[in-house]
Formats: C-alpha cells, sequence, structure tokens
C-alpha cells in the first residue's frame, strides 16, 4: 500500500484541521511529543475546568496523517474529562479516521501521546509550561573524538582568516557569545554556517540575540558532538539529539571549537558533558 | 444522492482538464512521434532479429540502425552499444557485472554520495560480497569534490562511478575531470547518464567514459528499455543468460518496439535539445528567481549554475514534504519531495543529506521538474499557489519562527 493512500476523512481533516494553534492562560497545559524517525511533531495546549477538557489546541509538523490525526484527536477530546481523554488510544483516533496505511499507523499517529502528556503536564501542576531552558549555559567541554586528529584539517579554535571558509558548511560549536561572534561572521562568507548547543535555546545578550536570530544561522539545539569523520578532512560529524538520544550524520567541510586559551594538550577523549 | 455524484464527476471532469504535471523526473509521456514510430514492429515489422528469414533480417536491420542511433547520441560507435530491459538493468550490468567479472584486478569501487538510490543498493550488495565501496562525498550544491576522488583511488580500485547529473537536485558533475582522473590512473570510469540525457550533450570520448547508462522512458520513449555503453575491451559478467543476443552480455529477444521507440526518442532528442533546454531554462530560473524571493526562508537545494535545465528544488524551513505535496495534489498539481515521509523506508533523500541537511530540513523539500509538454501557464499557476500552500503549512508547524524584525 502506497504511504499516501489515505481515507477521505483524513484528506478532510488535513484540508481543514479543526482546533489550530495554542492556547495560553492559567488554566492550561501542553504535551510535545516527536518521532526521530519520521520526523514528526506534535504539540496538544488543553484548558481544563472542572476536570474537563475546555478547550484544545495544536500545532503539527509533519506529514498528511500526522495533521490529520492531530486534528481528529482534538475533536475527539474535547468535552471529555481528564480520565476518559486519557482512554483515548492511538488505534481508537486511526479508527476514528477509517484507518491509516500500515507505514503511518506508528509513526505519524502520535496525537494521542502528545493529548497524554498534556494531561499529565496538568495534573502535574505544569501549567503554560515553558522551555525549561532558564538554568545555566553548560557548553560542551571535553575532546571531542577525531578533534585532535583534524586540527588544520577542518578543526580549528580560532578563525584567523574568515575569507578562508567561503562557501564551506561550518559547524560551530557554542561557547558563548564568542561563538554567536563568529558564526554572525561566518555567514557573510557562507550560506551555511550550523551553532550546535547542549541547550535547549541560546542564551546571550538581547541585542547579539535577536542578530542571531535574524541571521542565516541554522541553530541547533540540544545536539552534542559526538565524533569527527572523514578521509584525510572533515567531511561529516556524528551528532547525538539530545531529546530522542538518537545519533546522526550531519556532513560540513569544517568544525570551530572555539577557544580562547589553550589548544588542548591531551589525545585522550572524553564523552563526559561537565555539569 | 445522484446529485451528489454527478457533482463528484464534475469535479473530477473539471480537476483533469487542470491537471499540471511537474514530476517530469519520475516519469515522462512518451512523444507521439514515438508512439507513431513503434505501431508498425507490433503488427508489421514483428520479426526476430535471431530468425534468418526476410522477415527477421528486417528485424536485424531496424535494431542495427537504432544501435547506431544511439551511438551519434553519445558519440561512440554501435558495436558499444547494448540493449537492456531498464536503467536499473544497465546499471546491475555495468557495475555488478564489472565487479564480478574484474574482481581478480581488485575489489575495490568508488562511487558519489549522491548517486541514485539503484547503485546505492549494488553497492551495499557489493560489500555484502566481499568488495570494498568508498563514497566521495559533495559539496554544499551537490558536485562531487575532485581531489576527494583522487584521495580514495588504490590499486585496488577498479571502478568508479559518478552520475552525469542528479536526478534529485538537479546538479551536473564535473565529468570530464573525473574522466580524466578516472584515466589517468587506468581506471574505468561509468556514469548514469539518465537524468542528464536529452538536457546536456554526452560524449563518452571527450570525457573518457568506459560505461555509461542510459533510459528510454527519461528521453519520452517507452518504459521498458534501457541502454548500457561498453566501450570496446571493456568486459562484464551478464546478469542474464540464455541465447546469446547483445553478444553474449544481455540474452533475451530484443524488445524491438521498445527499442525503435527509443531510437526515435534519441533522434527526437537530438534535434531539439539546444531549443528545448533553453525553453527549460527560462521555466527553471522564473520558478527559482519568484519562490526565493516570494517566500521567506526558502533555499534552492543544488547548484544555482551546474544545474539540469529542467530541474528546480526547494527547501522550505519548518514544514514537511508530504503535506507539500498532498496540497499540490489536492490543486492538481503533480510535484515531488525527498521527505522522509513520502519514501517507501522512511528514510529522508540520501542525496540531501549529503549535501549537508539536517533530517528535519531535507523533510521540508520541494522537487519541481519541468518538460517537453510544460506551458508557460503551468509554470505561472504553479507559482501562484505555491505561497499560500506554504504559509497554511506553516501556520500548523510548532517549528515556524518568523525572523524578528530589525
Amino acid at each position: 500500500m502506497k504511504s499516501t493512500n489515505y481515507s477521505e476523512k483524513v484528506l478532510e481533516h488535513f484540508k481543514n484541521p479543526r482546533n489550530v494553534g495554542t492556547l495560553d492562560g492559567s488554566n492550561v497545559a501542553s504535551g510535545r511529543v516527536g518521532n526521530p524517525t519520521c520526523g514528526d511533531i506534535m504539540e496538544m495546549y488543553i484548558e481544563v475546568k472542572d476536570d474537563i477538557i475546555k478547550d484544545i489546541r495544536f500545532q503539527t509538523f509533519g506529514c498528511g496523517s500526522a495533521v490529520a490525526t492531530s486534528s481528529m484527536t482534538t475533536e475527539m477530546v474535547k468535552g471529555l474529562s481528564l480520565d476518559q481523554a486519557l482512554k483515548i488510544t492511538r488505534k481508537d483516533v486511526a479508527n476514528e479516521l477509517d484507518g491509516l496505511p500500515p507505514i503511518k499507523m506508528h509513526c505519524s499517529n502520535l496525537a494521542a501521546d502528545a493529548l497524554h502528556e498534556a494531561i499529565r503536564n496538568y495534573r502535574a501542576g505544569n501549567y503554560n509550561k515553558e522551555a525549561s531552558g532558564t538554568t545555566e549555559i553548560k557548553p560542551q567541554t571535553n575532546v571531542i573524538k577525531g578533534e585532535i586528529d583534524y586540527i588544520g584539517k577542518g578543526v580549528s579554535y580560532q578563525v584567523k582568516n574568515y575569507a578562508n571558509y567561503k562557501d564551506q558548511r561550518v559547524l560551530v560549536l557554542f561557547k558563548g557569545d564568542m561563538s554567536i561572534e563568529i558564526a554572525l561572521e561566518l555567514t557573510k562568507h557562507t550560506g551555511r554556517v550550523i551553532l550546535l548547543t547542549l541547550e535547549k535555546e541560546i542564551k546571550s545578550d538581547s541585542d547579539l540575540r535577536k542578530k542571531l536570530l535574524r541571521s542565516d544561522v541554522k541553530l541547533l539545539y540540544e545536539a552534542k558532538l559526538l565524533e569527527i569523520l572523514g578521509e584525510g578532512d572533515v567531511e561529516k560529524v556524528e551528532i547525538l539529539d539530545l531529546d530522542e538520544e538518537e545519533k546522526y550524520e550531519l556532513f560540513v567541510d569544517a568544525v570551530i571549537i572555539p577557544e580562547l586559551l589553550t589548544i588542548p594538550s591531551t589525545t585522550e577523549c572524553s564523552d563526559d558533558v561537565p555539569l | 444522492m445522484s446529485e451528489k455524484i454527478e457533482k463528484i464527476k464534475k469535479n473530477e471532469k473539471e480537476e483533469k482538464r487542470n491537471d499540471i504535471y511537474l514530476d517530469y523526473q519520475s516519469s515522462k509521456p512518451v512523444d507521439p512521434r514515438v508512439i507513431d514510430a513503434m505501431i508498425p514492429i507490433f503488427s508489421v515489422n514483428y520479426g526476430n532479429p535471431s530468425s534468418l528469414h526476410g522477415i527477421g533480417d528486417q528485424a536485424t536491420e531496424l535494431l542495427e540502425k537504432n544501435r547506431e542511433i544511439i551511438g551519434k547520441f553519445i558519440n561512440t560507435e554501435p558495436n558499444e552499444i547494448l540493449f537492456t530491459s531498464s536503467a536499473t538493468e544497465s546499471i546491475n550490468l555495468g557495475i555488478l557485472g564489472y565487479a564480478l567479472r574484474n574482481k581478480r584486478n581488485g575489489n575495490h569501487i568508488i562511487i558519489s554520495e549522491v548517486e541514485h538510490i539503484s547503485l546505492h543498493n549494488i553497492a551495499k550488495y557489493l560489500e555484502k560480497n566481499g568488495f570494498r565501496v568508498s563514497k566521495v562525498p559533495v559539496d554544499q550544491y551537490g558536485r562531487v569534490k575532485i581531489n576527494k576522488i583522487k584521495s580514495r583511488i588504490t590499486d585496488q580500485t577498479i571502478l568508479i562511478s559518478v552520475q552525469m547529473a542528479n536526478n534529485e537536485i538537479g546538479t551536473i558533475q564535473p565529468i570530464k575531470e573525473i574522466g580524466e582522473i578516472a584515466a589517468e590512473n587506468n581506471i574505468p570510469f561509468h556514469t548514469d547518464a539518465v537524468a542528464a540525457q536529452g538536457q546536456i550533450p554526452i560524449d563518452v570520448k571527450k570525457n573518457n567514459i568506459s560505461l555509461l547508462t542510459l533510459s528510454s522512458n527519461d528521453i519520452y520513449g517507452p518504459k521498458g528499455v534501457g541502454v548500457l555503453y561498453l566501450k570496446k575491451g571493456i568486459r562484464v559478467q551478464p546478469q542474464i543468460i540464455g541465447g546469446g543476443q547483445e553478444r553474449g552480455f544481455r540474452s533475451s529477444t530484443e524488445n524491438m518496439s521498445g527499442i525503435v521507440g527509443m531510437g526515435k526518442a534519441v533522434e527526437i532528442a537530438q534535434q531539439e535539445m539546444d531549443t528545448e533546454s533553453k525553453r527549460l531554462i527560462g521555466f527553471r530560473e522564473k520558478i527559482i528567481k519568484e519562490i526565493i524571493e516570494g517566500i521567506p526562508q526558502t533555499y534552492l537545494n543544488g547548484h544555482p549554475k551546474h544545474r539540469l535545465p529542467n530541474n528546480s528544488h526547494f527547501r522550505f524551513e519548518a514544514i514537511e514534504g508530504e503535506s507539500i505535496l498532498l496540497s499540490f495534489k489536492d490543486l492538481g498539481i503533480a510535484v515531488s519531495t525527498g521527505s522522509a515521509c513520502s519514501s517507501k523506508t522512511l528514510e529522508p533523500s540520501h542525496t540531501l543529506i549529503a549535501t549537508g541537511l539536517l533530517h528535519e530540513e531535507a523533510h521540508g523539500s520541494l522537487e519541481i521538474t519541468t518538460g517537453r509538454f510544460t506551458t508557460q501557464k503551468d509554470i505561472e499557476r504553479m507559482i501562484e499557489v505555491t505561497p499560500g500552500i506554504v504559509k497554511r503549512l506553516r501556520d500548523l508547524s510548532p517549528l515556524y519562527k518568523e525572523k524578528p524584525e530589525n
């Protein structure tokens, strides 16, 4: 069966999704789930009064069935009690949509999970949950596997001549404002600059942060650089997605690990993230 | 009830009339002139080239005439052209057949990261069978880095295979330079010319190409025919054993209607390529300019200049390709995407990943390929509806953030 062999109901919900958006207020909680393989991300917002879901909204990044299942879930649970809503399963949502292509049953049918998370968050008292990025910045400081081998072959600690990076794909490790400044300067010379940070968001003074958000720098949050790879020169890196605990490869030409003081003198690799 | 059915039928009719096809990369209509050339083969010139009677001789003559047409198309001799059933079969015979036949000379093969999936899967098969395959990385535009080929060559290397142009993002590879390196090192060079054929000139002599794959449908011929160019002296192990047709390299009674169709398709392409490519470049430049300028946080995949005339390929931040495709489908417009959600394996396009995109970025891609029957009106319609589709999906997306104002 084709992966896009959708029922009329799925297509109808994809075209006219119900309850799109976000909610605000004192009785609102949200849940967010994502599937790393397929890449769908769903967010559900519920407003609760007397243990009843009074209002519900969603936002979804994903394929047709991801949008349709989100929309259908919101329709199914509006007005239900939290206990009733917790009983709604992925399968119930799929059935209500007259079925999903088998290949989409798992990856694009996470709306019920997002709803359950929102309910759990509500019950845990996490109203209006904000991104919990208020802790201090914890830059990655360990020596990265492969780092020493590629010094001068794509790995550098400072940028002496930005023009050398013309049209290169450059990965910059976040180590504070210095990294942001380097990344911003690089965008004048190349279209592909990626700033990688362990954090959920990048903290900096508001001017620099605004500049960064306005720029073409691609921000990679909750990501840890595991290894630098390539035959001769840097060709790619391996990254760990801390949220999904999934490793993946990213093709780059250069890695900048901004360093003010000294070049690491050890060749020992450590996977520790100092907290 | 019947009123409803009537309404649906009416809608269907209207949709059909308005259908716009912008996925020439995946399949092309057969040119009516090709169909005309094929018809007599089914009932008049139906002979088998292996037969020794008159009608068999006619078939032989037709077969050899078309071999000559295709030889000329890539600047080589007719006796170096083998007919197969598809480009995939040609690649199997060219890569797998060559590796198995020549394994005494070495067990190492070099390909690029952005080859067609069929070639990547053949490489996997070879790896399981004792061969070592090196993949050459590409730059952010999808172009193979020449020095990266050089550094991967060893005394065990028996074959280099790099496509002429990419089937997804349309990037044209530096074929001449690759051919030179291959020749300097005395290593045969195979190129998959399926995406490029009929759009840019092909010259196997000038580019030191030893093996080359063509497909009939990709040049407006019928499906079910492919060609493998095999330079004199190059030997491959047959993958189909039988009556010894095609010099024993590829047995099976020749698909004469298909071969005649492909020959006609090649003739037409040769005559019309210059003007047609100019026309398609006009479309391409218009599409790219309007989409990139008209929609924020939109990026071009592939090379801005070294690019097939018919290919435009975009990445929209924070939205997903299958959703884009479904939205176009709803408007009667056929497009393609490299998103995982629309693939059989749920893996994003390996080509987009090789250019340095993250998975979530590869998800948001849109591929537009135009062709012989694309009109200015089709292009304008596509350009007109795209911003609305992107905006609607971004409004649904939790990932889309507008850039802060100055």
